[in-house]
């Protein structure tokens, strides 16, 4: 009998623990997605034409190309139940627009149906787009052609302006490397050989020189691929490790000084440090509405 | 013997690396970080106020009250030594918190007040002003926000096994995040007043 209630009781718990995880579950996806950054321009409510879209990625890349900064645009229905700012600093945490340390990153967000705007400024450009310019911007040129209905025409001012104030800002120069498709990290690579040395040490001890710098050579290579997703890049970093393990390694002096580290760990460190993988952004920038 | 040792320096390494204890230098220092972001966003909205009090007076100038209400929370928060080790006492904090808390009220009553005068309102100077002072406020949020985010996985370690058996060693301890900074004031309803004899209870 109380057997019986003490699993009914279970039943019960177990039933009530997976409705609160259900509801829970809904409550996080009452948040509106994010979605995925693959263009400057990017309209979930389909306001811009094809055409207008083009012209629109077209003088974004150009500006991208000739100065380096990224303007990004997201338009989307409505940002509720949070605040333009609030969803607006999640679109910007997960996308990271402009470049890495330079932090040149401007996103555009529209959410229509709120009728609503808002300018987030990345780090590196709160000295060229100040908030009162950017509540200029937003408040002078764009809101003004929104509240007559010409969307792309006040999108189109509020970019000129944007690049006319990044214009005059000493910004490194756009590099080759970042335009390309496939980057070449070079803190990734020695970390990776790094890693290599500290593997092969230990493999070396168990399986001898030669068989220890292959195993590490085939296991870095394949780290590699997941890494720089190219093969060529894999079968580079495997034969590197292969030859440091063995003929660098083989000597057991390197690590007599014992200032041994865990190359991961000094990596972590690093990486958690305030901005991020590129454009760091702190909430810089103006909202308005039309 | 040597090849022995070498492990042996490896395994206790990882070790090391197991127990929490990087993780917990990690996110103290990020904690760290996020603070003093904090606080330079407080700094920021600070130094914007003897401007925006000083573009009001010029149109608002009867407005002594609500001039003088910013004023004194400014000053009640600069008597606060914003010292980073605040975090590490949390009565200094609240107190801190409760400070910073009054100066946005006394912040919000004053743009309130503005609406009233058309001429301020148009002011370019005061729209630039009040533009910074609201940049400023989000920016506020954005870094409260972090800090909290980074307090969150600091304490998650310092409370969590392994990392609670590391902390204790070392004497780490949880550290205070925000709460709702202006409790008082929220649990107050706002006085609308349309300018109609309109009752604006609740």
């Amino acid at each position: 009998m109380s057997a019986n209630t003490a699993r009914l009781q279970r039943f019960w718990l177990g039933i009530g623990f997976v409705c609160v995880l259900l509801l829970a579950i809904a409550c996080a996806q009452a948040e509106i997605a994010i979605p995925p950054f693959k263009k400057h321009v990017t309209d979930l409510t389909a306001t811009l034409s094809a055409q207008e879209l083009a012209q629109l990625e077209q003088k974004l890349t150009a500006f991208e190309k000739a100065k380096g900064s990224q303007i990004a645009l997201l338009i989307v229905p409505t940002t509720r139940p949070e605040a333009i700012e609030q969803y607006s600093m999640r679109v910007v945490e997960s996308w990271k627009p402009g470049r890495k340390s330079v932090d040149d990153g401007i996103l555009l967000l529209i959410a229509k149906d709120d009728r609503a705007l808002r300018i987030e400024v990345g780090y590196g450009l709160e000295g060229a787009v100040p908030d009162a310019k950017a509540k200029r911007i937003v408040a002078e040129i764009m809101t003004p052609q929104f509240k007559q209905g010409h969307f792309a025409a006040g999108i189109h001012a509020g970019a000129d302006a944007l690049i006319g104030l990044i214009k005059g800002e000493p910004l490194p120069l756009p590099s080759a490397k970042h335009s390309s498709g496939s980057r070449f990290d070079a803190d990734s690579f020695v970390s990776l050989l790094v890693l290599s040395l500290v593997l092969g040490r230990m493999l070396q001890v168990f399986l001898g020189r030669l068989i220890g710098s292959g195993v590490v050579g085939i296991g870095l290579g394949l780290i590699g691929w997941m890494f720089f997703s190219s093969v060529a890049m894999a079968a580079v970093v495997a034969v590197a490790a292969f030859v440091l393990n063995l003929f660098l390694n083989a000597n057991p002096g390197i690590y007599r000084g014992g200032h041994h580290r865990w190359p991961d760990q000094g990596y972590r460190g690093g990486g958690l440090g305030g901005g991020g993988g590129f454009g760091g952004f702190g909430g810089g920038g103006a909202s308005g509405r039309w | 013997m040597r090849s022995a040792l070498i492990i042996v320096v490896i395994v206790f390494a990882s070790m090391i690396g197991g127990c929490g204890y990087n993780t917990l230098q990690a996110t103290d220092e990020q904690i760290k970080a996020s603070w003093a972001e904090v606080l330079n966003q407080y700094k920021r909205r600070a130094d914007l106020i003897p401007n925006l009090i000083n573009t009001v007076k010029g149109f608002a100038a009867q407005e002594k009250e609500v001039l003088l209400g910013v004023t004194n929370a400014r000053a009640r928060v600069g008597g606060i030594q914003a010292i980073p080790e605040l975090i590490n006492d949390p009565e200094a904090f609240a107190k801190f918190q409760n400070a910073q808390g009054q100066l946005s009220g006394a912040l919000s009553r004053l743009l309130a007040v503005a609406e009233n005068y058309p001429e301020l309102k148009s002011n370019a100077n005061f729209r630039d002003l009040q533009a910074q002072l609201e940049g400023t406020e989000n920016r506020i949020a954005v870094a409260r926000n972090r800090y909290i985010k980074a307090v969150q996985e600091y304490n998650t370690e310092v409370r969590s096994f392994p990392g609670n058996l590391t902390a204790m060693l070392f004497g780490y301890q949880t550290k205070p995040s925000f709460t709702v900074e202006n409790e008082q004031e929220i649990s107050t309803a706002p006085k609308v007043d349309f300018g109609a004899p309109v009752p604006a209870e609740n």
